[in-house]
């Protein structure tokens, strides 16, 4: 398989954070296997609900953002357009979907590299142009490379259970008889809701790392991380100006609204993407790195 | 501008800052050896003019400045008017270092003579896989890239790359909402 100089930093911080969530999710079995929790039934239900979960998510992701797929007549420059870039990535061709929507976005989903999807909306192929659409679509694609399907559904596995179980016990716990079981089902809850928290956080680390691999996979994939820098500023509805100069300082000028891009550090933990500002850094390391 | 002013609407232009003009000079190095840019011996700098009928009186005591404080080096130039009625000061050298001094003169000279709220901008060209531009803005002390296309269509990618690439070297303008564009410029 084709390999690409990864970033190191990057890495360990991803394996870092996998650690800790096997180390929280062995940590809650255990607690859950000293508590006499039926487990075993437990285990099975969450896997039979992710392996469907695994191996449906691409019909279903597809149909709760109604896309829908198109053929390589009907899109005949975006099929080409995958094909190149899949030919650079050594990747089998995905199947190619649209979005109708003004909203210029893109996703990928698919269980595996053979039944991967990577779709587009047409705000997307409308308002960028070809180079950024390129770029937008090494990004997705890097995500198929990299199996982020798989790796972020096994993530979830226990952080799954804790959730079922803080959202269930309480309706549960009022059944016991003895006093005994009742302080149990509390400390039960107290341990799944922690779980649930501090697995949700982890993940959404590791799917912010994920992002940035991505971002890196694109930006080597069409040796031009300034399309994706270009491609991720109009998509987050930034322009650079078309006015001139002359005409903004001229006599009569007006008021600018310029955008506040920054936004606050405390909901970023919970973000599922880096912030704009973080991404764009990251990849005008890249650029250098490129050129040096 | 204190708050006082703001308040009583006292508002003052900013200053031009010149600090930075002499940043292009080491990075043209970098711009070449490494991204392949040439400067072409062309660059100029924009004035802003008080009134449209003060034109001629403003060109010819600019001509008169710079007659006496450039003659000495090779640089050559001239003065034109563009279609927003700016003035440029249009040098040309073919010696890089030398055009970098004679832009720095020109906007030295215009702003010791009560021209320096009226500086707007200095322009840089350089020839490579296109026509590039580095624009400093006289307000904010900083140069930033400008890759006209067709059409009144600007090459963001590239500029963004040059960005990147450059702005370990000179003082690039962070906030890519003044990256204003400069259209058909008289060089």
């Amino acid at each position: 398989m084709k390999r690409w100089k990864s970033d190191r930093g990057l890495e360990a911080r991803m394996l870092m954070t996998m650690f800790l969530l096997v180390l929280l999710y062995s940590g809650f079995l255990a607690f859950l296997y000293t508590m006499g929790v039926n487990q075993l039934l437990i285990i099975i239900i969450i896997a039979g609900f992710l392996f469907l979960q695994y191996f449906y998510s691409d019909r279903m992701i597809l149909r709760s953002m109604g896309a829908k797929e198109v053929s390589e007549s009907e899109e005949p420059r975006l099929h080409e357009m995958v094909r190149r870039l899949c030919q650079n990535a050594d990747l089998p061709m995905p199947r190619i979907a649209v979005v109708r929507t003004s909203m210029p976005n893109a996703f990928a989903t698919g269980r595996n590299q053979k039944n991967a999807v990577v779709a587009g909306t047409t705000g997307l192929l409308s308002r960028l142009n070809e180079s950024e659409v390129e770029a937008v679509l090494a990004h997705e694609l890097t995500h198929v490379k990299n199996r982020d399907m798989m790796v972020m559904t096994i993530a979830t596995f226990l952080s799954s259970l804790a959730q079922i179980m803080v959202q269930w016990l309480p309706f549960m716990g009022g059944g016991s008889r003895d006093r005994d079981s009742g302080g149990n089902a509390a400390l039960l809850l107290l341990v799944a809701a922690v779980v649930w928290i501090v697995s949700f956080i982890l993940i959404r680390t590791l799917s912010r790392y994920r992002e940035f691999a991505a971002d890196r996979g694109a930006a080597i994939i069409t040796g031009q991380p300034s399309n994706l820098v270009s491609a991720l500023k109009k998509i987050s509805g930034f322009r650079v100006p078309t006015e001139d100069l002359r005409k903004v300082e001229g006599p009569v000028s007006a008021l600018f609204i310029t955008p506040a891009l920054s936004g606050s550090s405390l909901m970023n933990i919970f973000s599922t993407h880096p912030t704009l500002e973080a991404r764009i850094e990251a990849l005008q390391k890249i650029e250098m790195e490129l050129e040096a | 501008m204190g708050f006082l002013d703001s308040l009583l609407g006292k508002t003052k232009l900013p200053e031009a800052k010149t600090d930075s003009l002499f940043a292009i000079s080491t990075a043209s190095v970098t711009l070449e050896a490494s991204l392949g840019y040439r400067t072409d011996g062309e660059a100029g700098v924009c004035i802003k003019p008080l009134e449209s009928s003060r034109y001629e009186a403003a060109r010819r005591e600019i001509e008169e400045l710079l007659n006496i404080s450039i003659k000495d080096t090779g640089t050559r130039y001239r003065i034109q008017k563009d279609e927003y009625n700016y003035i440029w000061v249009l040098l040309s050298d073919p010696d890089f270092e030398d055009l970098v001094t004679g832009v720095q003169m020109v906007s030295e000279v215009l702003i010791e003579n009560g021209f320096g709220t009226q500086l707007l901008a200095a322009v840089y060209r350089f020839q490579g896989e296109a026509a590039i531009y580095w624009i400093y803005n006289f307000k904010q002390g900083t140069y930033y890239p400008f890759v006209p296309k067709s059409g009144r269509e600007r090459d963001t990618s590239r500029e963004f790359r040059l960005r990147a690439l450059m702005q370990k070297e000179m003082p690039v303008e962070k906030d890519e909402s003044r990256w204003y564009p400069m259209w058909g410029m008289p060089l």
